[in-house]
């Protein structure tokens, strides 16, 4: 409820608990589903035995940490092992060892379906907390953006990339659990892991080395040697994506692929972001020469044709540390953000000096503000809407730039699974019945580069409803790839 | 400030870029961990080889002077010879064996690019929110997103087993043509000739002009919808212009200027694009030259390439610009743009 007295937020809670309430009850049933996960993340990334080793070696300390250890183990519902989908069928008993003797197929299916919908019910919490939070505890009873989220609310496409953008996001964040088998079981170390499978000739249930069965599930185009998307292979595992030719499962392919990709596209958007607001500010701020300096400075790289420098540095720099870090991941953002952050710049760069020349900049300049203060309070937010836009259109370039890379076998290091590699592996067979390598990943691909600039369309059309579609937001980050 | 003084301001801003642009590349691959001297001998040479070739190319001298010889070599013309794979030969000479191929596929990648994207999205402005608008924007919207290399690959692999396929062979149709490697440029004045190499390249070309094809008819399509609600079309049709007419010369004339900036910008798609393009379709142009000598570690060869290409960069810069004050006097010299 608004109110015309200054009250702080505190008050205003106490005053009126019920909604918050409500909305804190939800967030409490959605942890208590992944409590275990929580706790295991708390358990595996604090160093726990650093923090007991400065205190005292009290009992209850220790048995705290044994509590802790056994949350972590508690079965959380979107984990692997709640919900197998890794078993064995044997003739006349059935499906041996998967979530309550379903086919593989079906309790992969209910994973994913489960891991989307929980997915969903947290985006929509959020979402809901800052409704409750605007109806009940904001001070203000209309702020700008309250008018930018409404045109967005009728905006069916740039709906429809955020719903295909957060369903990558989600693909990406729960990769272990979506894959029907694992990274390091099927794709980083398949000579190290085994698994059961009922032996038709022998009449009994078999072990086998996970990389043996691989051999026998390739896709190399047709005459028995295609594993199909939605097919099961000789060993009783489902591919719902197929194989590579190299027998390894697709679908945990592209969803380690999908973490890999959202990586270095936010780590480089938020570093080219970073980077062109700040230059953005200052130099509409300042003005003459620091502009000017700016400039030239991103002409000159803008005049470096990206696609090639990304191709000459990712190469040069292939053999030394940096490139091992996050299996070359770092490298490419950080090579993505030195190339791509002029584009940024330059997107932004116009809304700051329009900003810059209102009349409330100057009032603020004479009354003796810092200038820190004035970028950012009063420039900023202005700014902000637009480098979403930009941000947004420029993460499906990058996702095109690193898959292009992989493609020619720069960029990610193998075996780390990256989309392009997908591509590369397949381009023998893509007229034969192993079509599937190729053409999904292209097909994500273009799938999610359209949402993000449906994505990129929507925020335009709420930050700024009267612009037309901006004519430098070509190539902003794949450089043609 | 006068057309001619923007112009002398635009060369000597280019200067700077330029030097900057050079210099990026002596260090990307000079400081690098490249060693070229052993790039060149292969992993079996002999140390003394080594030495001599170390030596020879002057890889010893302080870091300093090498890249003071290099700039002076580059902007004095003298680029130098490859090192690896054509030694002896100079890089100009190989870039002028090579550049024909490229040039040839990006003419018609533009051109394609041009006479499809830019009516497709004239005619969905003239039709806004019809079903031919909604299919040929969102045909566009998709082809936009599409990677190159992607639908390189799609495409090569189609065209080559079309027969199996489709029981039609691209290979045989009008005229014998492969799907991969680039065309005989050597004999276009025969017709025959000149047929069969636009439709070998024909594939390529559109693969490479794809991003901006789908660019072109968003742009076109949104410039037409302004244009067509604009006061003086208004006024045009209150003293009643033809249809016909009304469209081409005062809707389409003026659609055109945000255009400008779309077409020339192609030049950056097509150097970056050539690369993975020209990898897939086996055509042994600029951007393969590129990536060969890349991973070949031959510096010249690449040093080469990147300042070329950056000087491209620069001039259609300029030409964008001096465009743009041609078609559009409104647009000021002083231009926040710039």
């Amino acid at each position: 409820m608004a109110t015309t007295v200054e009250t702080t937020f505190r008050e205003r809670l106490t005053r009126q608990p019920g909604p918050a309430t409500k909305w804190l009850g939800v967030l409490l049933v959605l942890v208590a589903l992944q409590f275990g996960a929580v706790m295991q993340t708390i358990m595996s990334t604090v160093p726990w035995g650093t923090i007991g080793g400065a205190l005292p070696a009290t009992a209850p300390w220790a048995a705290l940490a044994g509590v802790g250890d056994a949350l972590a183990d508690l079965p959380t519902l979107l984990a692997r092992d709640v919900i197998p989908n890794q078993g064995y069928q044997v003739p006349g008993e059935g499906w041996q060892g998967t979530f309550m003797g379903l086919s593989p197929a079906a309790a992969w299916g209910i994973r994913v379906s489960l891991v989307y919908l929980y997915s969903f019910g947290f985006v929509g919490w959020l979402g809901y907390g800052y409704l409750v939070f605007r109806r009940h505890y904001r001070a203000a009873d209309w702020t700008p953006y309250d008018d930018m989220l409404g045109r967005l609310d009728g905006h069916r496409w740039g709906q429809f990339g955020l719903v295909v953008v957060l369903m990558f996001i989600v693909m990406a964040l729960f990769a272990p659990t979506l894959g029907p088998t694992t990274v390091q079981s099927n794709i980083a170390e398949p000579f190290s892991h085994e698994l059961q499978y009922f032996d038709e000739n022998a009449g009994e249930v078999t072990t086998i080395l996970v990389g043996e069965a691989n051999l026998q599930s390739v896709s190399k185009g047709g005459g028995g040697r295609n594993v199909g998307p939605m097919q099961y292979d000789r060993y009783d595992r489902f591919h719902p994506f197929g194989t590579l030719p190299s027998g390894k499962d697709l679908f945990t392919f592209m969803v380690a692929g999908a973490r890999v990709s959202l990586f270095i596209g936010l780590l480089y958007i938020s570093l080219a972001a970073g980077l062109a607001v700040v230059l953005a500010l200052v130099t509409a701020y300042y003005k003459g020469l620091a502009d000017l300096t700016v400039v030239i400075a991103g002409d000159s790289v803008q005049a470096l044709p990206q696609l090639l420098v990304l191709i000459l540095l990712s190469f040069v720099l292939s053999d030394t540390w940096i490139a091992g870090i996050y299996n070359g991941g770092l490298l490419l953002a950080l090579i993505f953000a030195i190339t791509g952050w002029p584009y940024l710049w330059r997107a932004v760069r116009g809304p700051a000096l329009q900003v810059s020349n209102e009349e409330w900049i100057d009032a603020a300049k004479s009354f003796g503000q810092r200038p820190v203060t004035t970028m950012r309070k009063h420039m900023l937010p202005y700014v902000v809407g637009y480098l979403l836009i930009y941000a947004s259109l420029s993460l499906g370039g990058a996702i095109i730039g690193v898959a292009g890379l992989s493609f020619l076998g720069l960029g990610v290091n193998p075996p780390t699974p990256e989309w392009g590699r997908a591509v590369s592996a397949g381009q023998p067979y893509v007229a034969t019945a192993s079509w599937h390598i190729s053409l999904i990943p292209g097909i994500m691909v273009v799938i999610i580069v359209t949402a993000f600039n449906a994505l990129g369309d929507g925020i335009r059309d709420a930050v700024d409803p009267q612009s037309e579609a901006g004519s430098n937001e070509v190539a902003a980050g794949g450089g043609g790839a | 400030m006068t057309r001619w003084r923007y112009f002398a301001r635009r060369l000597v801003l280019s200067i700077p870029i330029l030097i900057f642009g050079t210099t990026a590349t002596f260090w990307i691959i000079r400081a690098g961990p490249i060693d070229p001297a052993a790039a060149i001998i292969g992993p079996d040479g002999d140390q003394q080889a080594y030495q001599r070739i170390r030596d020879q190319l002057g890889l010893d001298e302080p870091l300093w002077q090498q890249y003071i010889d290099y700039m002076v070599g580059m902007f004095t013309g003298d680029f130098g010879q490859s090192w690896v794979l054509n030694p002896d030969t100079s890089t100009i000479v190989l870039l002028q064996q090579y550049a024909p191929r490229t040039m040839w596929l990006g003419f018609w990648s533009v051109l394609i690019a041009l006479f499809i994207g830019i009516p497709l999205g004239f005619y969905a402005g003239l039709n806004p929110n019809s079903w031919s608008d909604y299919v040929a924007s969102f045909g566009g919207i998709v082809w936009r997103a599409m990677p190159n290399f992607w639908l390189a690959v799609i495409l090569v692999s189609l065209l080559s087993q079309s027969q199996q396929l489709f029981g039609f062979s691209w290979q045989e149709w009008i005229v014998n043509v492969n799907v991969v490697t680039a065309p005989p440029l050597d004999n276009l004045g025969d017709p025959q000739e000149l047929l069969r190499a636009i439709k070998w390249t024909l594939p390529a070309a559109i693969v490479l002009g794809s991003s901006s094809m789908g660019n072109e008819m968003r742009i076109g399509r949104t410039a037409v919808l302004e244009t067509k609600n604009s006061n003086y079309v208004e006024a045009a049709k209150a003293r009643g212009i033809p249809g016909r007419s009304l469209v081409w010369k005062h809707v389409f004339r003026n659609a055109l200027v945000p255009l400008v900036p779309i077409i020339t910008g192609e030049a950056f798609l097509l150097i970056g694009g050539s690369v993975l393009v020209e990898t897939v379709f086996a055509i042994n142009g600029l951007g393969y030259l590129f990536f060969d000598a890349t991973i070949n570690g031959d510096l010249p060869l690449v040093g080469t390439l990147m300042f070329v290409f950056i000087l491209l960069i620069v001039i259609i810069n300029i030409v964008q610009d001096l465009m743009y004050t041609l078609i559009d006097p409104r647009v000021g010299y002083e231009g926040g743009d710039s």
